[in-house]
Protein backbone atom coordinates (compact mmCIF):
# COMPACT_ATOMS: atom_id res chain seq x y z
CA UNK A 1 0.00 0.00 0.00
CA UNK A 2 1.59 3.24 -0.50
CA UNK A 3 1.61 6.43 0.55
CA UNK A 4 -1.61 8.97 -0.09
CA UNK A 5 -0.95 11.47 -2.60
CA UNK A 6 -0.50 15.23 -1.04
CA UNK A 7 -2.67 17.53 -2.46
CA UNK A 8 -0.54 21.09 -2.16
CA UNK A 9 -3.72 23.40 -1.50
CA UNK A 10 -1.56 26.70 -1.84
CA UNK A 11 2.12 27.08 -3.19
CA UNK A 12 4.96 27.69 -0.37
CA UNK A 13 6.84 30.58 -0.08
CA UNK A 14 9.57 29.61 -2.64
CA UNK A 15 7.27 28.48 -5.45
CA UNK A 16 4.75 31.60 -5.07
CA UNK A 17 4.48 33.15 -8.54
CA UNK A 18 6.98 36.32 -8.27
CA UNK A 19 5.84 38.71 -11.00
CA UNK A 20 9.07 40.35 -11.08
CA UNK A 21 11.01 37.66 -11.95
CA UNK A 22 8.56 36.72 -14.58
CA UNK A 23 8.38 40.19 -16.32
CA UNK A 24 11.96 40.07 -16.50
CA UNK A 25 12.11 36.97 -18.33
CA UNK A 26 9.61 38.29 -20.58
CA UNK A 27 11.50 41.44 -21.34
CA UNK A 28 15.11 39.40 -22.30
CA UNK A 29 12.97 37.18 -24.48
CA UNK A 30 11.54 40.30 -26.19
CA UNK A 31 14.42 42.82 -26.19
CA UNK A 32 16.65 39.91 -27.70
CA UNK A 33 14.27 38.78 -30.48
CA UNK A 34 13.18 42.04 -31.40
CA UNK A 35 15.52 44.26 -31.60
CA UNK A 36 15.80 46.26 -34.70
CA UNK A 37 12.86 44.27 -36.17
CA UNK A 38 10.85 45.54 -38.59
CA UNK A 39 7.17 45.08 -38.72
CA UNK A 40 6.80 42.31 -42.00
CA UNK A 41 2.96 41.09 -42.44
CA UNK A 42 4.39 37.84 -43.62
CA UNK A 43 6.58 37.01 -40.92
CA UNK A 44 4.52 38.31 -38.18
CA UNK A 45 2.27 35.89 -37.32
CA UNK A 46 4.99 33.21 -36.89
CA UNK A 47 6.88 35.19 -34.66
CA UNK A 48 4.10 36.86 -32.22
CA UNK A 49 3.65 32.13 -31.77
CA UNK A 50 7.02 31.79 -31.53
CA UNK A 51 7.60 34.53 -28.99
CA UNK A 52 4.15 33.41 -27.27
CA UNK A 53 5.87 29.63 -26.79
CA UNK A 54 9.35 31.11 -25.99
CA UNK A 55 7.52 33.02 -23.10
CA UNK A 56 5.67 30.44 -21.55
CA UNK A 57 8.94 27.75 -21.86
CA UNK A 58 10.72 30.43 -19.99
CA UNK A 59 8.68 31.29 -17.54
CA UNK A 60 7.67 27.67 -17.12
CA UNK A 61 11.52 26.61 -16.34
CA UNK A 62 12.21 29.81 -14.30
CA UNK A 63 10.88 27.83 -11.41
CA UNK A 64 7.16 28.14 -11.87
CA UNK A 65 6.50 24.76 -13.34
CA UNK A 66 3.63 23.70 -11.09
CA UNK A 67 1.53 26.59 -12.37
CA UNK A 68 -0.54 26.94 -14.93
CA UNK A 69 0.47 29.53 -17.42
CA UNK A 70 -1.67 31.24 -19.92
CA UNK A 71 0.66 33.73 -22.54
CA UNK A 72 -0.94 35.83 -24.67
CA UNK A 73 1.54 38.81 -27.00
CA UNK A 74 0.02 40.94 -29.20
CA UNK A 75 2.41 42.58 -32.27
CA UNK A 76 0.69 45.64 -34.00
CA UNK A 77 2.09 47.64 -36.50
CA UNK A 78 2.30 51.59 -35.39
CA UNK A 79 0.31 53.71 -37.76
CA UNK A 80 -0.90 56.32 -35.27
CA UNK A 81 -4.17 54.64 -34.97
CA UNK A 82 -5.50 54.13 -31.38
CA UNK A 83 -5.38 50.84 -29.58
CA UNK A 84 -6.67 49.97 -25.98
CA UNK A 85 -5.98 46.46 -24.26
CA UNK A 86 -8.03 45.56 -21.04
CA UNK A 87 -8.37 42.74 -18.88
CA UNK A 88 -9.66 40.86 -15.72
CA UNK A 89 -9.76 38.07 -13.94
CA UNK A 90 -11.44 35.87 -11.46
CA UNK A 91 -9.30 33.91 -9.84
CA UNK A 92 -7.43 33.08 -6.21
CA UNK A 93 -5.71 36.76 -5.54
CA UNK A 94 -3.68 34.50 -2.66
CA UNK A 95 -1.51 32.16 -5.19
CA UNK A 96 -2.74 33.99 -9.13
CA UNK A 97 -0.71 37.08 -10.41
CA UNK A 98 0.33 38.29 -13.57
CA UNK A 99 3.33 40.05 -15.15
CA UNK A 100 3.36 41.97 -18.22
CA UNK A 101 5.62 43.65 -20.60
CA UNK A 102 5.46 46.60 -23.65
CA UNK A 103 8.00 47.08 -26.09
CA UNK A 104 7.62 49.67 -29.20
CA UNK A 105 9.88 50.07 -32.07
CA UNK A 106 9.36 52.43 -34.72
CA UNK A 107 6.91 50.05 -36.77
CA UNK A 108 5.52 47.75 -34.07
CA UNK A 109 4.37 47.64 -30.19
CA UNK A 110 4.37 44.30 -28.91
CA UNK A 111 2.46 43.74 -25.44
CA UNK A 112 4.05 39.97 -24.17
CA UNK A 113 1.30 39.34 -21.23
CA UNK A 114 1.93 35.77 -18.88
CA UNK A 115 -0.92 35.40 -16.37
CA UNK A 116 0.45 32.41 -14.57
CA UNK A 117 -1.20 31.65 -11.05
CA UNK A 118 -3.41 28.95 -12.05
CA UNK A 119 -2.27 26.70 -9.25
CA UNK A 120 -3.62 23.73 -10.28
CA UNK A 121 -4.10 21.72 -7.65
CA UNK A 122 -7.08 22.85 -6.65
CA UNK A 123 -9.37 19.50 -6.72
CA UNK A 124 -9.45 20.12 -3.57
CA UNK A 125 -10.26 23.89 -3.20
CA UNK A 126 -13.55 25.12 -2.54
CA UNK A 127 -14.93 27.38 -4.95
CA UNK A 128 -16.18 30.72 -3.38
CA UNK A 129 -19.72 32.02 -5.20
CA UNK A 130 -21.74 34.34 -3.56
CA UNK B 1 -9.86 23.93 -11.80
CA UNK B 2 -12.59 21.72 -11.52
CA UNK B 3 -14.66 21.22 -8.43
CA UNK B 4 -14.70 17.44 -7.15
CA UNK B 5 -17.43 15.99 -8.20
CA UNK B 6 -17.66 12.68 -8.34
CA UNK B 7 -21.11 13.18 -10.74
CA UNK B 8 -21.35 15.22 -14.19
CA UNK B 9 -18.62 16.45 -15.34
CA UNK B 10 -18.77 20.20 -16.07
CA UNK B 11 -16.94 21.41 -18.71
CA UNK B 12 -16.34 24.63 -20.71
CA UNK B 13 -18.24 25.12 -24.01
CA UNK B 14 -16.78 28.20 -25.73
CA UNK B 15 -19.27 28.46 -27.98
CA UNK B 16 -21.91 29.15 -25.51
CA UNK B 17 -19.31 31.55 -24.17
CA UNK B 18 -18.37 33.18 -27.45
CA UNK B 19 -21.85 33.91 -27.62
CA UNK B 20 -22.58 35.74 -24.77
CA UNK B 21 -19.40 37.49 -24.70
CA UNK B 22 -20.47 38.87 -28.40
CA UNK B 23 -23.68 40.01 -26.80
CA UNK B 24 -21.84 41.96 -23.86
CA UNK B 25 -19.47 43.86 -26.48
CA UNK B 26 -22.41 44.60 -28.76
CA UNK B 27 -24.39 46.04 -25.55
CA UNK B 28 -21.62 48.39 -25.01
CA UNK B 29 -20.66 49.45 -28.23
CA UNK B 30 -23.09 48.01 -30.66
CA UNK B 31 -23.14 50.16 -34.05
CA UNK B 32 -20.56 53.52 -32.87
CA UNK B 33 -17.60 54.68 -34.48
CA UNK B 34 -14.08 54.65 -32.63
CA UNK B 35 -13.95 57.24 -30.19
CA UNK B 36 -10.19 58.08 -28.30
CA UNK B 37 -12.15 59.51 -25.37
CA UNK B 38 -14.32 56.61 -24.53
CA UNK B 39 -12.13 53.65 -25.11
CA UNK B 40 -11.07 53.34 -21.70
CA UNK B 41 -14.57 52.97 -20.71
CA UNK B 42 -15.97 50.73 -23.25
CA UNK B 43 -12.67 48.56 -22.91
CA UNK B 44 -13.52 48.20 -19.45
CA UNK B 45 -17.19 47.72 -19.50
CA UNK B 46 -17.27 45.07 -22.03
CA UNK B 47 -14.53 42.99 -20.07
CA UNK B 48 -16.41 43.49 -16.82
CA UNK B 49 -19.92 42.33 -18.39
CA UNK B 50 -18.39 39.84 -19.63
CA UNK B 51 -16.57 38.32 -16.69
CA UNK B 52 -19.32 39.19 -14.42
CA UNK B 53 -22.06 36.94 -16.89
CA UNK B 54 -19.66 34.21 -16.62
CA UNK B 55 -19.06 34.26 -13.00
CA UNK B 56 -22.77 34.35 -12.56
CA UNK B 57 -22.77 30.84 -14.09
CA UNK B 58 -22.11 29.31 -11.26
CA UNK B 59 -19.39 26.52 -12.47
CA UNK B 60 -16.08 26.27 -10.40
CA UNK B 61 -13.80 27.95 -12.74
CA UNK B 62 -10.97 30.73 -12.44
CA UNK B 63 -11.57 32.87 -15.75
CA UNK B 64 -9.26 35.39 -17.68
CA UNK B 65 -11.00 37.79 -19.68
CA UNK B 66 -8.81 39.90 -22.25
CA UNK B 67 -10.47 42.65 -24.65
CA UNK B 68 -8.38 44.25 -27.36
CA UNK B 69 -9.65 47.58 -29.11
CA UNK B 70 -8.14 48.89 -32.49
CA UNK B 71 -8.93 51.98 -34.13
CA UNK B 72 -9.59 50.34 -38.10
CA UNK B 73 -7.12 52.17 -40.30
CA UNK B 74 -5.01 49.65 -42.03
CA UNK B 75 -2.36 48.79 -39.84
CA UNK B 76 -2.07 45.23 -38.80
CA UNK B 77 -2.70 43.33 -35.37
CA UNK B 78 -1.63 39.60 -34.51
CA UNK B 79 -2.07 38.14 -31.35
CA UNK B 80 -1.11 34.51 -30.27
CA UNK B 81 -1.47 32.68 -27.08
CA UNK B 82 0.51 29.92 -25.53
CA UNK B 83 -0.97 27.92 -22.76
CA UNK B 84 0.22 25.56 -20.16
CA UNK B 85 -2.65 24.04 -18.39
CA UNK B 86 -4.62 21.21 -18.24
CA UNK B 87 -6.55 20.49 -21.35
CA UNK B 88 -9.36 18.17 -20.01
CA UNK B 89 -10.49 20.74 -18.15
CA UNK B 90 -9.17 24.44 -19.41
CA UNK B 91 -10.20 25.75 -22.43
CA UNK B 92 -10.32 29.32 -24.34
CA UNK B 93 -13.12 30.80 -26.09
CA UNK B 94 -12.28 33.94 -29.18
CA UNK B 95 -15.19 35.90 -30.42
CA UNK B 96 -14.81 36.85 -33.79
CA UNK B 97 -15.85 40.27 -34.20
CA UNK B 98 -14.28 42.19 -36.83
CA UNK B 99 -16.19 44.71 -37.45
CA UNK B 100 -16.43 47.58 -39.88
CA UNK B 101 -15.30 50.21 -37.53
CA UNK B 102 -13.04 48.06 -35.32
CA UNK B 103 -12.33 45.26 -34.16
CA UNK B 104 -12.55 43.51 -30.57
CA UNK B 105 -10.99 40.64 -29.32
CA UNK B 106 -12.71 39.24 -25.90
CA UNK B 107 -10.50 35.90 -25.16
CA UNK B 108 -12.03 34.10 -21.90
CA UNK B 109 -10.08 31.09 -20.43
CA UNK B 110 -11.21 28.81 -17.45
Amino acid sequence: MGESDTYHIRPNHQQKFRPAVVKECIREIVRERLSGVQYNPEEVPELTRSLADSVKDKVKNSGFDKYKLVVQVVIGEQRGQGVKMSSRCFWDADTDSYAEDVFMNASSILVPRSLPGLWPEAVLTPCLHS
Amino acid sequence: MEEYNSGEEVGFNPDEISVSVKECVEGVIGGTDYNQSKVNQWTASIVEHSLTHLVKQGRAFKYIVNCTIMQKSGAGLHTANSCYWDTATDDHSVPDLADDWLPGDPMTTP
